[in-house]
């Protein structure tokens, strides 16, 4: 297993699994991030990255899901495991408690 | 429907790693086809392949190995059992392939061996590549030729005057008795420059590589070296030599060397080229003498067109010494390949095969791996039918047709390993031990590299593995599964190309058993034929010189079983001179000898006309010549008696004319011949002519009289009948080569006949069970079963015969210039002997039919 540790996108990827839950695969993740966060992936690049998450161990996949619109091929769908979804809330809480250590005037800079 | 583009779509399949190829292509259609409902087909389609571009990663291409190879090794184990399987319950046809193809194999090996090893004679040589031979180019009949002959004092000065020339020696031929204690050997010796040994690199197993640099010491051969010293060490082992002009001196040995195999030189005992020129001054210090070879090293990096100058002004010296043996020029060839070139060389002193001979083994060879390959085809393709349910369970189950290729391919594969194997044991233990008792070679099973061997066998392996497999393997591969499990498939009943290559396979059988026959009879022929004079009851001795002679003939002239004996200084089919005359302003060769007043009686020539010597004739002794028939022709004289010319400066009246008789083999065409009364004092043979049935008792009585006179000389007498024995030796290696190439073919053509009349056999027995029940006899099955092999045969001979015939008669018409006008005998034999082979094959398969009780055929559904 790789480090532990998350890249920007690799926890942008991980997040959007975990929000599609059950109905995570290449395209729906792709979709996703660019509804929700507008930044627009090649699809390549979101294989890789879940090739990637899969190798670390922060998620499993399974195959299932065929569609016509696929010309009948099954999706590779993917979930989160408990040490992605740990992963996620470590992050989470590093960031918070980041967040948390600004002081208040720092943030306040936009009301001038 | 709107797909994407068809070629992306393909180069992603093509590239994409199976496993992960589903969730990709699916990701990428699926995302063409929301692109086109909103970007449109053209931006949808470009932005595909660039999908299909992005996914270009090595870890998309890179296939689980793991998981693949198992699979294709447990395939591979899968085919391998079946096929073995099949070989077993096959066993016939397996052997036959396996029979007929190692056969063809072992032939094809040793022939490589022997080319091989022809190819590479004189690799051992360090410095190969700088090594020249300088040989001389001389006009004679109108021909230019290269003579191995070279001036005495061309490689001396050309190591001295050029700079281009490292080192130089010559090679000087010359015989000499030598006395080692008690024992005597004639030898053939050498003499050559101390550089010899610098030039070449001949192994020094013993001994001072630079023994030639003092005068009295040799160098011996190893061989040599056990025959004089046995198992004692030879170095400094002292030798007396007598030379040909009854010097005789003592020599010590300096070193012993090794004769590597692949040698195209074959030094005996090599003396210093100093000692030449003590023992003839005049000689190796001119221009006009020439010595029996030159070679020279070059510097690194020179050519040896460095030299034509040179050369150029070394002929005019040359010219210039001897006028009557004039140059053209000189020519330089590099050691390399030299003994290839030995046959276009005259007197040369390198030997080696002629090319002629390798490229026949080669293609001889080739066509015997054909056949087998052929055999192997029709074998396989004629039991396809018995595998016909497993190939279709194979591909109902998933097999593509690339696997059940393979399949093939493998089992064929395993096959032609196993064939090359036994091969390679029939070549090592039958073959190669078998040419080389037939021909004067000694070939080791050996290779020149790693790299040959590997080359060689492993193309070997590929040629026969495809030749013989890929159209089996096709042709099994394309059958349709519902067909087969139908059972409407009719497989390799009748097919075309089978048929095709039995004829072909006939035809080459027939060419080439015929071919043998008839060289083989013309062979029969030249070994009884006439040789123009009775040869059975004469013994000759080389007498060396004029005491001996005279001694030996005292001695032999009492004996009561002695008919005539005569001295003469040439011999008949020993010591055949050439000499020229120039007759009506136009030369003319003839064969030259120099005999006694006897010697045409002892030696049974036969008269034509005239008479023979007359010792009470006053002129005939210096004036008389009597010719042979082709001499008469040759100068166009219809009454040769009482005609005259000058000859080796004197006026000669021909006094009798012989019958045509044989001097050299039947190589060559017989020539002219003149016979001249020479003084007593110049003869070195002595003719002996044995009265009927005494022959073994008077040689004794020879030798023993022979080591009373000359105990120091060996004696070296012989029966008049083994002056051929090289052309006889020759000969009888030719009929019995033939005789095994011819009986391959044969076993060949055979073996495929029989793997395919069994099998059809097998397949019809019900057809034939049930015709028995009926009522019809085995003449009735015989000609359902042959009506195809029939007109196969028919085919093949009348293609196959007369052409083996015609191409055989060209050659033999090449080969000897007086052969037997060619006869239906062998012919007929050679296709008698087809005809049996065949009807033995098939008639051992139709007997099956007759011994099968219908009943135990037909129970079986």
């Amino acid at each position: 297993m790789k480090g532990a540790y998350l890249g920007e996108l690799e926890e942008l990827i991980l997040l959007t699994v975990g929000v599609l839950y059950q109905q995570a695969y290449g395209v729906a993740i792709q979709e996703e991030i660019e509804n929700q966060v507008g930044r627009k992936l090649n699809i390549s690049a979101v294989h890789a990255v879940l090739k990637r998450l899969e190798e670390k161990g922060f998620i499993t996949s399974s195959m299932g899901g065929a569609t016509e619109e696929r010309g009948g091929r099954r999706k590779r769908l993917f979930t989160l495991t408990s040490l992605g979804k740990k992963a996620l809330e470590e992050a989470n809480e590093m960031r918070t408690q980041l967040y948390n250590q600004i002081p208040r005037i720092a943030l306040q800079f936009h009301s001038y | 429907m709107k797909t994407p583009p068809r070629w992306a779509d393909r180069f992603l399949e093509w590239y994409c790693n199976p496993d992960l190829l589903e969730e990709i292509q699916g990701d990428a259609h699926e995302l063409h086809k929301k692109r086109v409902r909103v970007h449109g087909m053209f931006l949808a389609d470009l932005l595909f392949a660039w999908d299909v571009i992005r996914f270009l990663r090595w870890s998309n291409i890179k296939r689980n190995k793991r998981n693949s190879t198992s699979n294709s090794m447990i395939m591979l184990k899968s085919y391998l059992t079946v096929g073995f399987r099949n070989a077993i319950r096959h066993r016939l046809n397996s052997s036959i392939n396996i029979l007929g193809l190692s056969l063809a194999l072992g032939v094809a090996i040793t022939s490589f061996v022997f080319i091989d090893n022809q190819l590479h004679t004189d690799f051992f040589n360090e410095r190969l590549d700088r090594i020249y031979q300088v040989t001389n180019r001389i006009e004679t009949d109108n021909r230019i030729d290269d003579w191995s002959d070279t001036p005495a004092l061309l490689g001396p000065s050309l190591a001295k005057d050029l700079s281009a020339v490292e080192a130089s020696t010559r090679i000087e031929y010359s015989n000499a008795s030598i006395r080692y204690n008690e024992t005597v050997f004639s030898e053939f010796i050498w003499f050559a420059d101390p550089d010899f040994m610098n030039i070449f690199s001949y192994p020094v197993l013993q001994g001072n590589p630079h023994a030639l640099k003092n005068k009295n010491q040799i160098i011996m051969a190893s061989e040599l070296a056990e025959k004089y010293f046995g198992t004692s060490d030879p170095i400094g082992q002292a030798l007396s030599v007598k030379f040909n002009d009854d010097l005789k001196e003592e020599f010590t040995v300096g070193a012993v060397i090794e004769r590597p195999n692949g040698s195209s030189l074959y030094p005996t005992i090599i003396f210093a080229m100093e000692k030449f020129e003590d023992l003839r001054p005049k000689d190796a210090n001119s221009w006009s003498y020439q010595v029996d070879g030159t070679f020279i090293l070059l510097k690194p990096s020179h050519s040896p067109s460095e030299l034509v100058e040179a050369l150029d002004s070394y002929k005019k010296i040359q010219n210039e010494a001897s006028p009557q043996w004039l140059v053209e020029d000189f020519q330089c060839y590099p050691l390399k390949g030299l003994a290839l070139k030995s046959s276009d060389i005259i007197s040369a002193v390198s030997q080696g095969a002629h090319p002629a001979g390798l490229i026949s083994l080669g293609v001889v060879s080739g066509l015997l791996l054909l056949l087998a390959s052929f055999n192997y085809m029709n074998v396989s393709i004629a039991t396809v039918a018995t595998r016909l349910k497993e190939i279709g369970i194979r591909k109902v189950i998933g097999g593509q047709k690339k696997e059940i290729i393979q399949q093939f391919l493998i089992e064929n594969f395993l096959l032609c390993a196993i064939s090359m194997a036994v091969g390679c044991l029939l070549s090592y233990l039958f073959f190669l031990p078998g040419f080389n008792s037939l021909y004067p070679v000694d070939i080791p099973f050996i290779f020149s590299s790693g790299n040959v061997v590997f080359l060689f066998f492993g193309g070997l392996l590929v040629f026969i593995g495809f030749v013989s497999g890929a159209y089996p393997a096709l042709y099994i591969a394309s059958f349709t599964p519902i067909h087969i499990m139908r059972g409407r498939e009719k497989f390799g009943q009748k097919s075309l190309l089978s048929r095709v290559l039995l004829t072909f396979q006939f035809v080459l059988a027939f060419m080439t058993i015929v071919g043998s026959f008839v060289f083989i009879d013309n062979s029969l022929y030249l070994k009884n034929k006439d040789w123009g004079y009775n040869h059975d009851q004469i013994i000759a001795i080389p007498v060396g010189e004029k005491e001996k002679f005279l001694a030996l003939r005292d001695k032999l002239n009492g004996n009561q079983q002695i008919a005539n004996l005569s001295g003469s200084v040439n011999h008949i089919g020993r010591a055949n001179t050439r000499a020229s005359f120039i007759y009506k302003e136009q030369k003319h060769e003839t064969v030259d000898y120099r005999v006694g007043f006897d010697y045409l009686e002892t030696m049974n020539i036969r008269l034509k006309e005239g008479r023979f010597f007359d010792r009470n004739i006053q002129s005939d002794a210096d004036e008389s010549i009597i010719i042979n028939e082709a001499f008469a022709k040759k100068l166009g004289w219809d009454n040769p008696i009482g005609q005259y010319f000058e000859f080796d400066s004197l006026k000669r009246y021909v006094v009798g004319v012989v019958h045509d008789f044989h001097y050299e083999g039947f190589y060559n065409a017989l020539g002219p011949v003149l016979f001249r009364i020479a003084p007593e004092d110049d003869f070195k043979y002595l003719a002996v002519l044995i009265k009927s049935n005494h022959l073994n008792e008077t040689e004794k009585e020879i030798k023993s009289a022979w080591a009373d006179i000359a105990p120091d000389d060996p004696y070296e007498g012989f029966i008049q009948d083994e002056v051929f024995a090289d052309f006889n030796n020759d000969n009888n290696a030719n009929v019995k080569l033939l005789g095994f190439i011819s009986g391959t073919t044969v076993v060949l053509a055979s073996l495929g006949l029989f793997g395919l009349v069994s099998f059809n056999i097998t397949r019809r027995m019900k057809e034939f069970s049930i015709r028995k029940v009926f009522g019809a006899n085995l003449s009735h099955v015989f000609k359902l079963m042959n009506r195809d092999y029939v007109w196969i045969l028919l085919i093949a001979f009348l293609v196959g015969a007369p052409l083996g015939f015609y191409l055989i008669n060209t050659l033999i018409q090449n080969i000897y210039p007086d052969p037997q006008a060619a006869r239906p005998v062998p012919f007929f034999i050679a296709v008698s002997i087809m005809l049996l082979t065949v009807a033995f094959t098939v008639s051992t398969q139709l007997s099956r039919v007759k011994k099968e009780n219908p009943a135990a055929t037909l129970r079986n559904d």
